[in-house]
Formats: structure tokens, C-alpha cells, sequence
């Protein structure tokens, strides 16, 4: 009876419901005793996911893989009048994320000190609209909106904290960084619709086919991605992140690091396979890609080695991780995509679990610091086994469905004409493992000599407040309940028979531009021709444990660094200089992090256009 | 980064950035061209639903749910800067803010007078958003800083006793869920979410359009109420909150 409910009505449902619920929360919020406020904000959420699985069954197992509404029933049409919304696998698959960890964080927020009379919740809600919005909008101009509903809420989120001058400052280079990248995307938006009339992603796509790749359209990707490469926190583009991962509240953080900057890539690869995947050439695009994912993986894989702040320490993971995602799509293969996307769902469990993790150091203990933290967990009891588990699965050990993301990804893209690419998945991947792992020796286990304390420079400190008031004696069920939950979806993906499956045909959906167009268009379309599905292959689990196991020979080098050989004296000036020019680049001065943004944007103008003007 | 070298990387990053903006808006088609694909289907379609102001049809037909999308990030800022002004663990607020200096007898007098004329002005752009330029979202504006007069010709004091927050913080929450909800009629009624359910009445008369003057109230209903609330909230910061 449920399946039966068509995607006219799920659609908006999905995006409308929180937007009510926000705005109950804002009329009888502060009338309210507490915990109605909070068990209203879950059930809304819990609503949300119900309505996203529901898309995600219904849009699965229709043939076609996609579903479209044009909103209004205002089209389709020559010129599109209205906005569709389509749902296909990975755009429902995106929304049952964002939904579960909104729930995630909303039942760990049960025990959050100050809501701010609900508006906490309702900011919450209004954010979970905005990432519904974006991932099921069918139109460029649309998803623009609903990314700078993402932006907006996210900017008060991040500054949440309003005692603490850093929380402002985070929030602020956020929203400087994270607004210019917007008005970048509207710009790109803008030279598009005067060059064709046409906001629809399919009416676009038509409106561009067949179109030599002149300069209108590369200067129309180049602009729209600038946006989206912001939010997916890309080399260059990736400087507000750390600061305000390490300044917002932990369940913010989970939304931040499990799904918003995910999404980021999902407008990436969703504008680049419906509207520009046959007008640029694809070797362009798959090197541009490449280039941007490697040194997003290895640049946020060395700072994250290099913290000791927890957050930001799994701040700079994310981006590792989405410099690992980035160089999985951009194979704009089936392999590779349905690689990435397996990945993406393994690290939203995995890092949002931790983040609680950190959480929980932080209200218990009162600070994220892992060296002012020595020891201080030893009488812990669930915990660390925990946290060393989630070490374990962001490097990648099976059968975790993060590593069987990586699994899929590294041999796709080794395929994909990049054989060096497993080394640099098992390193990236260890090295943030080993980060998480090495914390958790020295918080939970006391492991390691105690480094001085003050040797290490002050950005990487962890000082914060904790967001309850006083510290807790023992960590709540509603917070260790999300974290085991997430572990233990974590787990389940990547054990589950169907799932390679599944995410195969959904990446085959995604990749099917004609699909998506004769969806959005209400013509009938050729099923894609399914290919193979890849799950744990025996290379996958030896890489796998080979990465766990350097994950764990790293974080016992660390911690017992004083016992190594060091290296000679020029071997160590020379990695302090470049450790130090790398922070120094970190600076917190927004006007470092605009100059990086145009380097960025130049960046990718030069990747994609320079190779069309040689040609 | 020095200032130096910012500077420097800036200009080189800024000079290959205006390369390609440059190539890229050369490219387009000429200013005040007649290739206008949108419009013409837009402006039959709108004709076609009663609304006299296109720009309306577009806004709250056409592409209505965009304006949903815009009402909420004007919520979501709203909603976020009272929770950035809020006061912190140092702060406080004083109960009684302290007179200050009475304006100009000519400011008390233009503001008196200009204030009902301004607040119907600003009922009169939400009401005729169908028919003529403006809208809710204008019309809200109006409302929403006119309300402010009273502030400039009477003083802190005076706002305060004509504006309590609490009914603006209802306003705005029932203004972006009536959208919603009108929403949701269509669906109810024709299956399509923000489809119209309304009689579409007769081109250029007041009851007119179908669903867009409903949805222009709900705006601008949110929209004066966001105002008025992002103003207390700053004006409750500058005037009221103090550090213990």
C-alpha cells in the first residue's frame, strides 16, 4: 500500500514535512516542556527517512531508475516551465543519510545543554530540508536555492556556541568562503540560462548537446562547480573546514562531515553526468578530477596525522576521504561510481560515529585535546573499543562497508587507467586511521610517552568547552545509542550480500543520462545495460587489512616516537619547514582563504580549458 | 600568508580568473537580443492562470516552489542570527533600557505621519502582488521597516510597546508553513504539489490568479514578520544585552 504512494507525493513531502515541523517548533517551542521539543524533532525526522526510503525502494526497482514531478504540473515542455523533482537511487539514497543522521543527531542531542528555546531543533530541521531540496531538485536554479538553505542554516549552526569568540570566527570564514562559492555557481547558473533559456538540469542537457565545448560552456562548468567544490571541501577550495568542524557541535559536525560535504560532490558529478558529460570531453574531465582528488587526499590525510585537536583532527580526515570519493567518481565509469558512492555510505557511518565519539570525550572530559587527554580515559569501559573499531573501519578494514568502499574504488579507478591508485588509497586511508587510532591509545589506554605539553603550535590544541553543563559522570544511552547504531550500519553495509549489488545498478542509474532525461521528459527509455557488480574480491580484503595493519604499525610509531631512529638532522629541517609552510597556509585570515578560492577556480579553468584550446 | 604574497597570489589568481570570465561572457549572445525562450512560454502561461504581473506568475506559479525555498533560507537566517545574538553566559538583559534623547520635533512629526501611510503602502504591495509590480516579499519589506518608524519618532520605547516579539515569531512560522500548506491543497486536490486550487477569476481584477495572492500573504506575512524579528534582535543586542 505504501509503495503505491507516487513520487508526486513523496517528493515535496520529504522536503515540505521538516519545514512544518520547523515551524511548529518555532511557535510552541519555547511553551513547550523540553523533551516534547525533542521527541517532536525526531519523530519529524524519523518521517522524513520513512518518506526517503520509500523513494529510494520506489525509485530502485522501477525499471527506469528514475522518478520526475514537475512541481505545480508545470511541465514538461519546450521550454520547461516549472521544477522537477527527480529521485533516482543516489539522490534518494542521499536524502535516507541525511534523514538518518539528522535523527542520529537529534536523539544525541537529547541531552544537549541549551537549545536556545527549540531553535537548535528547528535549524536542524530547516537543514534537513535544505540537503533533501538540493539532492532530489531536477533543476539547476533550484538546487542553487536549496544549497544556500544548507548554507545559510549551516552558518548559525557552526556559530552556535556564541561565548566562544572562536565559534564565531569558525562560523564566519565559513560562511565568507562558503557564500562566495555561491555566488560563483550563480554566476555560472546565469551564463547558462542566457545562453540557452533553461534552468531544468534535462531542458539544459538538450539545450547544450551537440554543442562544440567553447568557452560559454566551459566557463558555465567551471562557475556552477566552483560552488559545489566549496561545500565538497576540494583542494583549494577546502580551508573553511577544519575551522568550523572544530568550533560546531558535535551533532552539527556529524551532518557536516557525514553528508553536507558529500553533497558537494553529489551536485559536482550530478551537473557534470546530466548537462556536461557530452559536451566536454571526458579525458578532460577524469584528469581534472584526478588532479583535484589526489592532493585533496594526500593534503588532508598529512594534516590529519599532524593534529591533536580530535575535531579537527577528523575534520581534516573528511577531507582525505573526499579527495578519496572525488578520485572514485571521477571515473565517471559505473565501477568507479558505484565504488564512490558505497564509500560515501561506509564513511557517513563510520566518521559520524566518531565524531560522537569525540563528543563524548569532550562532555566527559572537557576537552578534544589527545595529549592534555592522556590517560584520562582509562577507567572507560565501552568507549575505547569503540573509538579503535572506527580507527579501524576509516582505514578500511573488512568487512566495514568503508572498506569495501575503498575495496570497490581503488580497483575501479586502478582500471580506469590509474594503477597507482590502490597505493594511494591504502595510504590516505591508513594515515587517517592511524590519526583516530593513535588518539585513542593515548586518551583511553595511556599509551605512548607523554609528549611536552606545549611543543606543539597552538592551532592544533583542543581547548573547548563541553556542551553540557558540568561534566558528565558516565556517557548517556542517547548518546552511545547513535554511535553503536552507526557502527553497527556501518558494519552491516559492508556485509549485507545485496548491497554491491544494488549500489552497481544504482550507479548505472546515475551514470544513465538518457534516462534522466526521457524520466524528466515522460518518454519512455531503454533500461541502461547493467554491469557487473563488484564486491569483496580477495586483492580487496588483503589491501584492506594491509591498510589496517599500517594504520596500526603508524599509530604505535607515533606514540613511541621517542624509541625510533630519528631521521638525520637535514631529513627533519626539512619536513618541519614543510609541516610548518603547510600550516602556516591554514592561517584562519579570510582573505588567504579567498585567494585560495580564485586559485581554485583558475585551477579548474586551466584543467578543463587548456587541454580544449590545445586540441 | 604575508600581505605581500596575498596580494600577489590574489592578482595572479584573479587576472587568469578574469580570463576566463571575460572569454566566457564574450561568448554569450548579444545584450537586448529576441532570443528569449523562457519568456515567451512564460508569459502566455501566466496569461493564460489570470495574473496580470508576470513576474508574479513566475514567481508563485510558474516557479513557486523556488519561493518556497527562498522563504525558508529568509527563515533559516532569521532563526539563525537570533540564535548568534543571543545573550552569551557573560551577557544579560536589562529589563529597562534607559531613555534616550527625544528626536526632533520634525522627525516625530514626519515619522507620525508617514507611519500608517507606510504600513498601508506595505498592505497595499502584498494585496496587489498578482496585479501589479511587487509582492510579498516586497510588500513585507515595506511593512517591515515602515514598523520602524515608530522607532526613529518615538524611540526605543515606543516600539517596544507596539511590538511584542512573540506574535512576529508566530507570524513567521504560520507565513512559510502556509505556503506549505497551500502546497499541499494542490496535492491534495490535483495530485501536483503547489498546483492551483482556486478559481483563476478574471484577468486584472483583484480576486484573480488563482493561488498567487494567497501564497503573495503567506510571503509576505513571513517576510515583514522575519524583518521585524532581525531587527528586534539587533536592536535588542546594541540596547539591552550588557556584559555581567
Amino acid at each position: 500500500m505504501a509503495l503505491s504512494v507516487p513520487v508526486a507525493v513523496l517528493a515535496p513531502l520529504a522536503i515540505g514535512a521538516p519545514i512544518l515541523g520547523a515551524c511548529l517548533l518555532l511557535t510552541v517551542g519555547r511553551r513547550v516542556p523540553r523533551r516534547l521539543v525533542d521527541g517532536t524533532a525526531v519523530a519529524v525526522a524519523a518521517l522524513v527517512l520513512a518518506l526517503d526510503v520509500l523513494l529510494l525502494v520506489r525509485s530502485a526497482g522501477d525499471p527506469a531508475g528514475h522518478l520526475a514531478t514537475w512541481i505545480g504540473g508545470w511541465g514538461p515542455g519546450s521550454p520547461a516551465l516549472g521544477i522537477a523533482l527527480v529521485a533516482d537511487p543516489f539522490a534518494a539514497g542521499a536524502a535516507v543519510i541525511a534523514a538518518a543522521l539528522t535523527v542520529a543527531a537529534l536523539v544525541y542531542t537529547w541531552h544537549y545543554l541549551d537549545s536556545a528555546e527549540a531553535h537548535f531543533h528547528a535549524l536542524l530541521l530547516l537543514f534537513l530540508a535544505g540537503m533533501t531540496g538540493f539532492v532530489l531538485s531536477g533543476d539547476l536554479f533550484d538546487m542553487f536555492v536549496f544549497f544556500e538553505l544548507m548554507g545559510a542554516v549551516a552558518y548559525a549552526l557552526t556559530g552556535f556556541r556564541v561565548e566562544e569568540p572562536t565559534s564565531v570566527q569558525g562560523a564566519l570564514a565559513f560562511g565568507v568562503v562558503n557564500s562566495f562559492g555561491a555566488y560563483v555557481t550563480l554566476t555560472g547558473i546565469g551564463v547558462l540560462y542566457a545562453q540557452t533559456g533553461q534552468l531544468g538540469l534535462a531542458p539544459l542537457a538538450v539545450a547544450l548537446q551537440g554543442r562544440p565545448p567553447g568557452a560559454v560552456v566551459v566557463g558555465g562548468f567551471v562557475l556552477v562547480v566552483t560552488g559545489f567544490c566549496v561545500k565538497a571541501a576540494l583542494v583549494p577550495f577546502h580551508f573553511w573546514l577544519d575551522d568550523a568542524h572544530a568550533v560546531a557541535p558535535t551533532p552539527v559536525c556529524v551532518l557536516f562531515s557525514g553528508i553536507m560535504v558529500e553533497l558537494g560532490l553529489y551536485g559536482v558529478f550530478r551537473v557534470t553526468t546530466v548537462v556536461f558529460g557530452p559536451v566536454l570531453p571526458h579525458a578532460d574531465l577524469q584528469r581534472t578530477f584526478l588532479v583535484l582528488g589526489t592532493l585533496t587526499a594526500l593534503l588532508g590525510a598529512v594534516l590529519c596525522f599532524l593534529q591533536r585537536h580530535l575535531k579537527r583532527l577528523l575534520a581534516y580526515s573528511t577531507i582525505a576521504h573526499v579527495g578519496l570519493f572525488t578520485i572514485a567518481f571521477g571515473t565517471l565509469d559505473p565501477a568507479g561510481t558505484a565504488g564512490a558512492a558505497l564509500y560515501v555510505a561506509g564513511h557517513a557511518a563510520t566518521k559520524s560515529a566518531l565524531f560522537l565519539v569525540a563528543g563524548s570525550i569532550l562532555d566527559r572530559y572537557g576537552s578534544v585535546d589527545e595529549i592534555d587527554l592522556h590517560g584520562a580515559g582509562r577507567r572507560a569501559r565501552v568507549l575505547p573499543w569503540l573509538m579503535l573499531l572506527g580507527g579501524f573501519a576509516l582505514a578500511g578494514l573488512p568487512p566495514f562497508g568503508s572498506g569495501l568502499g575503498k575495496a570497490v574504488s581503488e580497483e575501479a579507478v586502478a582500471e580506469a587507467g590509474a594503477p597507482w591508485a590502490p597505493a594511494l588509497f591504502v595510504l590516505v586511508s591508513a594515515v587517517t586511521g592511524a590519526a583516530v587510532l593513535r588518539a585513542a591509545c593515548r586518551i583511553y589506554f595511556g599509551l605512548g610517552s607523554r609528549p611536552d605539553k606545549d611543543t606543539a603550535p597552538l592551532d592544533t590544541k583542543g581547548s573547548e568547552e563541553a556542551e553540557v553543563k558540568g561534566l558528565l559522570k558516565r556517557v548517556p544511552a542517547t548518546m552511545l545509542g547513535p554511535l553503536v547504531v552507526l557502527l553497527a550500519g556501518g558494519l552491516v553495509l559492508g556485509v549485507l550480500p545485496g548491497v554491491p549489488q544494488a549500489f552497481a545498478e544504482a550507479a548505472d542509474h546515475f551514470l544513465d543520462r538518457a534516462g534522466y532525461l526521457a524520466s524528466a521528459f515522460g518518454t519512455a527509455a531503454a533500461p541502461a545495460a547493467p554491469s557487473p557488480a563488484s564486491g569483496w574480491t580477495t586483492s580487496g580484503v588483503v589491501l584492506g587489512l594491509v591498510s589496517s595493519a599500517l594504520a596500526a604499525l603508524l599509530a604505535l610509531a607515533a606514540l613511541y616516537r621517542d624509541r625510533l631512529p630519528g631521521p638525520s638532522a637535514v631529513g627533519r629541517r626539512i619536513g618541519d619547514a614543510v609541516v610548518a609552510r603547510l600550516r602556516g597556509l591554514h592561517s584562519g585570515h579570510i582573505g588567504d582563504y579567498i585567494t585560495w578560492l580564485l586559485v581554485g577556480v583558475a585551477l579548474l579553468g586551466a584543467l578543463v580549458g587548456l587541454p580544449l584550446l590545445a586540441g | 600568508m604575508t600581505r605581500r604574497v596575498r596580494l600577489i597570489v590574489f592578482a595572479a589568481a584573479a587576472a587568469a580568473v578574469g580570463v576566463l570570465l571575460v572569454v566566457t561572457v564574450v561568448g554569450m549572445p548579444p545584450f537586448g537580443n529576441a532570443f528569449h525562450p523562457y519568456r515567451d512560454v512564460a508569459v502566455a502561461a501566466a496569461i493564460a492562470h489570470q495574473t496580470a504581473n508576470v513576474v508574479s506568475g513566475v514567481n508563485y506559479d510558474l516557479r513557486a516552489f523556488d519561493t518556497l525555498g527562498e522563504e525558508t533560507i529568509l527563515l533559516g537566517s532569521v532563526v539563525g542570527a537570533a540564535v548568534l545574538l543571543r545573550p552569551g553566559r557573560e551577557e544579560r538583559e536589562r529589563t529597562e533600557v534607559p531613555e534616550d534623547e527625544p528626536p526632533l520635533q520634525a522627525v516625530r512629526l514626519v515619522g507620525y505621519l508617514l507611519l500608517p501611510v507606510t504600513l498601508v503602502l506595505g498592505l497595499d504591495v502584498v494585496a496587489h502582488g498578482h496585479l501589479t509590480p511587487g509582492g510579498g516579499f516586497q510588500g513585507g519589506v515595506v511593512l517591515g521597516t515602515g514598523l520602524h518608524l515608530l522607532y526613529l519618532a518615538g524611540g526605543f520605547r515606543a516600539l517596544e510597546r507596539l511590538r511584542a516579539v512573540p506574535p512576529f515569531e508566530v507570524g513567521e512560522a504560520v507565513g512559510t508553513a502556509a505556503f506549505v500548506a497551500v502546497g499541499i491543497a494542490g496535492l491534495a486536490v490535483t495530485g501536483s504539489f503547489l498546483a492551483n486550487v482556486l478559481p483563476l477569476g478574471t484577468f486584472g481584477s483583484m480576486p484573480s490568479s488563482g493561488i498567487v495572492p494567497l501564497l503573495n500573504v503567506a510571503v509576505g506575512m513571513e517576510v515583514a514578520s522575519g524583518v521585524i524579528l532581525l531587527l528586534a534582535h539587533f536592536l535588542d543586542q546594541a540596547l539591552r544585552v550588557e556584559r555581567r
